[in-house]
């Protein structure tokens, strides 16, 4: 085996792979910042109560789960306890929102990361978010009839 | 007037890009070693059959467990080793991006109080699932 040729094939193969995944984080990571220094979220959230109501959530859980989609699953959680133990959440908020977020989380940091090892951007994109919409809505009917059941 | 945003956001991509390549680059000599010696043919040829069902080449096996175990950063790594056709890279990017990370996300949503075996059946049940309807519609 000819280990120069190793060593050059993985050095400027994993080498050209982390430059272009930076060009994509270091760009994200400075608008993301500013999306939340200006609190562009908080004030969006409270125009987005229609989600709420699709699943039949409180509108305190839209900014959780906008920042869960956004920013990731462990910023994402962390709002989530914050809010619970606030007692702003009801136990069915609290499953919806961990249900849509196992599926669908820091979308734009882990699609444009795929996206730079070769996979379609927008079906990556539309995939993950319509499925984390679809299984919380049958989520939200499930824990409804199941309420529904127990209070007969 | 966001100027402090912006470098903090640039020192947060840096130290994500850190965390990042601290992964990749082990995983992708890892795995381009392993495709000078036979044992990735002999992880192909035992995979390929599970494979096949997900459209995959066996050789795709290698990021599926490792993006699982470790972290979607490894899966990543494993992944720009290998040459794979857009439909290959697209579903294995939707099955790492829902099932990755199974040690530390799922502590993370169980946390959150969601009970672990469903947090991990609903993770790896999507992954299996879409990999195969995206075989078969793409």
């Amino acid at each position: 085996m000819d280990f120069m040729m190793y060593l050059k094939d993985s050095f400027v193969g994993s080498m050209s792979s982390v430059l272009t995944m930076g060009a994509i984080i270091i760009p994200l990571m400075v608008v993301m910042e500013i999306l939340k220094d200006a609190k562009v979220l908080e004030k969006l959230s409270d125009r987005l109560n229609p989600i709420a109501k699709f699943f039949g959530m409180s509108n305190e859980s839209v900014f959780p789960l906008l920042i869960g989609t956004i920013f990731g699953l462990a910023y994402g959680a962390g709002i989530i306890i914050d809010s619970a133990e606030e007692g702003n959440l009801s136990k069915k908020d609290l499953y919806v929102l961990v249900i849509f977020l196992l599926a669908c989380h820091a979308v734009f940091e882990d699609t444009l990361i795929f996206a730079a090892v070769g996979a379609n951007l927008w079906l990556l994109f539309t995939v993950r978010l319509v499925v984390a919409i679809i299984i919380s809505y049958f989520a939200a009917k499930i824990i409804d009839k199941r309420q529904l059941v127990k209070e007969d | 007037m966001y100027k402090e945003s912006a470098i903090r956001g640039f020192q947060k991509g840096v130290r994500t890009l850190w965390g990042l390549a601290k992964i990749v680059i082990p995983v992708y000599f890892l795995v381009t070693f392993l495709g000078y010696t036979p044992a990735l043919d002999m992880i192909s040829r035992l995979f390929e059959p599970v494979m096949n069902i997900l459209g995959l080449p066996g050789e795709a096996s290698l990021p599926l467990v490792l993006g699982n175990v470790s972290n979607i950063y490894a899966g990543v790594g494993a992944m720009a080793t290998m040459t794979l056709t857009i439909k290959q890279a697209t579903i294995l990017a939707i099955m790492l991006s829902f099932s990755h990370s199974l040690l530390l996300e799922s502590a993370v949503a169980n946390k959150a109080g969601v009970g672990l075996g469903l947090v991990v059946s609903i993770r790896v049940g999507l992954a299996l699932l879409s990999g195969i309807i995206l075989n078969i519609i793409l």
